[in-house]
């Protein structure tokens, strides 16, 4: 019998005859944690979907337990007890928790299902493993991080005992990071053995016992964790070289106040409160943290302050209230919104870079000039930024589709930190970004508050929220839960994140 | 630009191929009905430019073909899935002839004043498809269509009623005036001068595309989300591309009838309006493309009613042809996504 769970020998992927990993070795031993490491693009989940059965390696060999095996599908790595937690849930959300766990299970009868049954023995095995759940209610009804317990139920029903996991702690809170991690431990003392993948090593240090760390579909190297590993080290593993993950300070000081958002509340699409009363004060050269779960009103709040949704309140900027106008309106007054989706609101996937460039802009000159563009100023425009921000392509012509989300990402930086903005709303400005672009994009961020822009970054990953911000909220339904000073702890944050009142208010 | 050269090298190089391998398959076809492809290619090109008289019959047809297929472009490019041609073209059709037999203008007013009002007529039939999608959020691809419905109707219901010519029993209306009537290239052909249309369109199009409202109509068509955020407001956008589109489709009614039929009778938008999608398509809505996309429809339109008289094969299959080059280019697109992607994945670079 051997002790290793699997093991992974000198796999080779290509995509169209890139590289997707180049002779990659992998070992996971059994009934232990093991974090896979990378940046975006490193291979991580190439490497995983071939051991799920998703990709057929052009080169290499897979052995399970010691067996070779030959993973043709998902359902024969199911059978070898292979379970997957994917980064975007897998669940159908009108269904309930055990109609979901049944559904990749064929039933014990030939017709009907066995409900009942079925939830029983989900209430034992979630009781075994401290996944507290209700088999009987609907998905939708569950937060982010029940809905992950569902689908780490679902792998361990279907008799999984080598689970891996995409990116578990991307969406979750500190608490419930704490939670999912005491659950891992407990599967891992009953002799599981658990694949982490993530790119923010920070937070799995605590719970791997051991890290494979890939760069450029290549493999860097395994390293058993000690307890004096360093954050460092293994963040030049993952880079190939250092980064800076404490920002010089500076001595800018906040100025006035440039927007005072003042009891805003507003529906969301679904017709229920999303913003209740919401009330803030953002300053001149000042970056306003707001830190939250995803959902909880932060979208809203950033539709709202560039028009693209109706709200009660007040937003004042120039002692005049500018609620409920266009959005050509704040676009003209100088609010710079980095959108949460690149895809969706940021960019126009097949228009040309160059003209992603000037999409907010192209009615003025010179980009455009009695009523027709000015080709060639746009396209003077865009060499200018390219240049600047160090944007990675072939042409301006090309649609930014065939950009890397990093390059993307600068694009729509380029964009709405041009002339000084006087409010830039950053949502979620990294997310999705490997190291080397996310520090790029912070930097950038830095640089607009010393210029005297007035900044609300709002973020789900804490660490950005503390690395950045001068002042930091916490949106939680819809209500501010309170507002700490920059060096605030994890944890206090935390619980306000969950709901819980803040004591005594700080204001910085 | 070297970007743009070869997006359009590869875009022709694929309608070719696409014409291509239509013309295979219909081949197999004609041979499978016991005939000989080459034999009835040969006659239908022969039909189509075998003579002056019927390459003059080819541009009879190309002119609202391509006028339509530039009108519907505009649409499409902004996603607008405008397949109410045949509606819009019977609303120019109508308002232009009203001018012409009823407005007793001298003929240097009349022309110009009907000119305006076919694009009147089409542009608010199908901006109000427009402004049902914006109000209502309904569908322009079931209110274009049914809205050709209620075009078709109307026109029979004038033609057969209040304007049927009273010197006849046939459900048409008077003739135009011979002054209000386009001028013809030569005598004994029918092609006339409306052909200077496709060319000041052709132009026309070309501008529209470098304007500012033109990258509206493309940003709204390549993300409503985007175009949003971008200060643009998308609901006077597509009421106003609506407009556009369908005062062009109505220009070709117009054509119809100062430069062909000269009066209004049942059927008279033909199968434009279904032809004209495919042409837009094909043309990769592209103004030159398309021109050069309704030549070819026309020339197979005109050829292959020549081919069903000399030989035995049946006009269907130039019916089958154009449904197949439908099929590809509709593959084609999806197709072209998937190449993307791949594409994609390589070009990904690091930052």
């Amino acid at each position: 019998m051997s002790s290793l769970a699997v093991e992974m020998r000198n796999i080779t992927k290509l995509f169209r005859g890139v590289k997707g990993n180049s002779g990659v070795d992998f070992k996971l031993k059994k009934g232990s944690i093991h974090g896979l490491l990378g940046e975006n693009g490193a291979g991580k989940t190439t490497l995983m979907n071939i051991l799920y059965g998703f990709y057929q390696p052009e080169e290499g060999e897979i052995y399970i337990r010691g067996n070779r095996e030959v993973i043709s599908s998902p359902t024969k790595a199911i059978s070898l007890g292979i379970g997957m937690v994917h980064q975007h849930f897998m669940l159908a959300r009108p269904f309930s928790v055990v109609e979901n766990v049944m559904l990749g299970k064929k039933g014990r009868h030939r017709f009907l299902l066995d409900t009942a049954k079925t939830a029983k023995e989900l209430v034992n095995l979630s009781r075994k493993y401290k996944m507290e759940i209700d088999p009987y209610s609907k998905i939708w009804q569950l937060s982010v991080g029940e809905q992950q317990r569902v689908e780490i139920l679902t792998a361990l029903y279907m008799g999984a005992d080598i689970l891996i996991l995409d990116e578990p702690t991307a969406v979750l809170t500190p608490q419930e990071v704490d939670m999912l991690f005491e659950t891992l431990r407990k599967m891992r003392d009953d002799g599981k053995s658990i694949i982490l993948i993530t790119h923010k090593l920070e937070e799995i240090i605590s719970v791997v016992d051991e890290v494979t760390v890939l760069r450029d579909g290549k493999l860097v190297g395994t390293k058993v964790l000690t307890p004096d590993t360093t954050k460092e080290e293994l963040t030049r593993m993952m880079v190939g070289r250092d980064v800076l993950f404490d920002f010089p300070q500076n001595d800018i000081k906040p100025g006035a106040v440039e927007v005072s958002i003042q009891n805003l509340s507003t529906k969301n699409d679904k017709g229920l409160d999303a913003l209740s009363n919401l009330s803030l004060d953002i300053h001149k050269n000042e970056i306003l943290g707001l830190a939250g779960v995803d959902g909880n009103g932060q979208k809203e709040l950033c539709e709202v302050l560039t028009g693209m949704r109706k709200a009660d309140g007040a937003i004042m900027m120039d002692g005049e209230n500018i609620i409920n106008r266009n959005p050509a309106f704040y676009i003209n007054k100088g609010i710079a919104h980095i959108t949460e989706d690149r895809h969706e609101t940021g960019l126009a996937l097949d228009l040309s870079l160059k003209k992603n460039l000037v999409i907010k802009r192209f009615i003025k000159e010179p980009f455009s000039k009695h009523g027709f563009l000015n080709e060639k100023a746009i396209t003077d425009y865009w060499n200018k930024k390219r240049d600047e921000y160090h944007i990675k392509s072939d042409s301006a012509d090309e649609p930014a589709r065939a950009l890397s989300g990093g390059n993307q990402q600068k694009i729509v930086l380029a964009r709405e930190l041009d002339n000084n903005p006087s409010l830039v709303i950053a949502n979620q400005p990294t997310r999705g970004l490997d190291i080397g672009a996310s520090e790029y994009v912070r930097t950038k961020i830095l640089e607009a508050r010393n210029e005297g822009s007035a900044v609300l970054l709002i973020s789900a990953d804490l660490e950005e929220i503390l690395q950045l911000s001068d002042r930091i909220a916490v949106i939680y339904n819809g209500r501010i839960t309170g507002i700490l000073p920059k060096n605030a702890g994890i944890h206090e944050i935390g619980s306000l994140m969950l709901g819980k009142k803040q004591e005594a208010a700080v204001n910085a | 630009m070297r970007d743009k050269i070869l997006n359009s090298i590869r875009q022709t190089v694929m309608a070719i191929l696409t014409i291509i391998v239509a013309l295979i398959i219909g081949a197999v076809l004609v041979s499978l009905s016991g005939n000989s492809p080459a034999e009835a290619y040969l006659t239908l090109f022969h039909g189509a430019f075998g003579s002056a008289q019927r390459m003059s019959e080819v541009f009879v047809k190309m002119i609202p073909l391509c006028v339509m297929a530039f009108g519907v472009s505009v649409a499409f490019k902004a996603n607008l899935w405008n397949i109410g041609g045949s509606g819009q073209f019977i609303m120019g059709a109508i308002c232009s002839v009203l001018v012409g037999l009823y407005m007793g203008l001298p003929s240097a007013v009349a022309i110009p004043v009907s000119i305006i009002a076919a694009m009147i007529g089409g542009g608010l039939w199908a901006g109000f498809a427009g402004w049902l999608k914006t109000r209502f959020n309904a569908n322009e691809v079931i209110t274009t269509l049914m809205l050709n419905y209620i075009a078709t109707y109307f026109l029979a219901y004038l033609i057969y009623g209040p304007m049927m010519d009273p010197g006849g029993s046939l459900p048409q209306t008077k003739q135009i005036a011979e002054s209000l009537r386009l001028p013809l290239f030569a005598s004994g052909m029918r092609v006339h001068m409306g052909i200077l249309l496709i060319i000041v369109l052709l132009v026309f199009m070309l501008f529209f595309w470098k304007s500012i409202f033109g990258f509206k109509v493309d940003l709204v068509g390549k993300g409503e989300k985007i175009a949003t955020c971008s200060g643009i407001s998308v609901k006077k956008t597509i009421v106003c591309t609506m407009l556009i589109s369908g005062a062009i489709t109505g220009l070709a009614g117009w054509n119809e009838v100062y430069g062909v039929q000269y009066r209004l009778l049942e059927g008279i938008s033909s199968s434009y309006g279904n032809i004209s999608v495919v042409v837009a398509l094909l043309g990769g809505l592209n103004p030159i493309g398309i021109t050069i996309a309704s030549f070819f429809f026309s020339a197979l339109l005109v050829g292959g009613a020549t081919m069903q008289r000399m030989t035995e094969v049946p006009y269907s299959i130039v019916d089958i042809i154009e449904g197949l080059i439908i099929v590809f280019v509709i593959a084609r697109t999806a197709f072209d996504l998937k190449i993307f992607r791949k594409h994609n994945g390589k070009e990904k670079r690091r930052c």
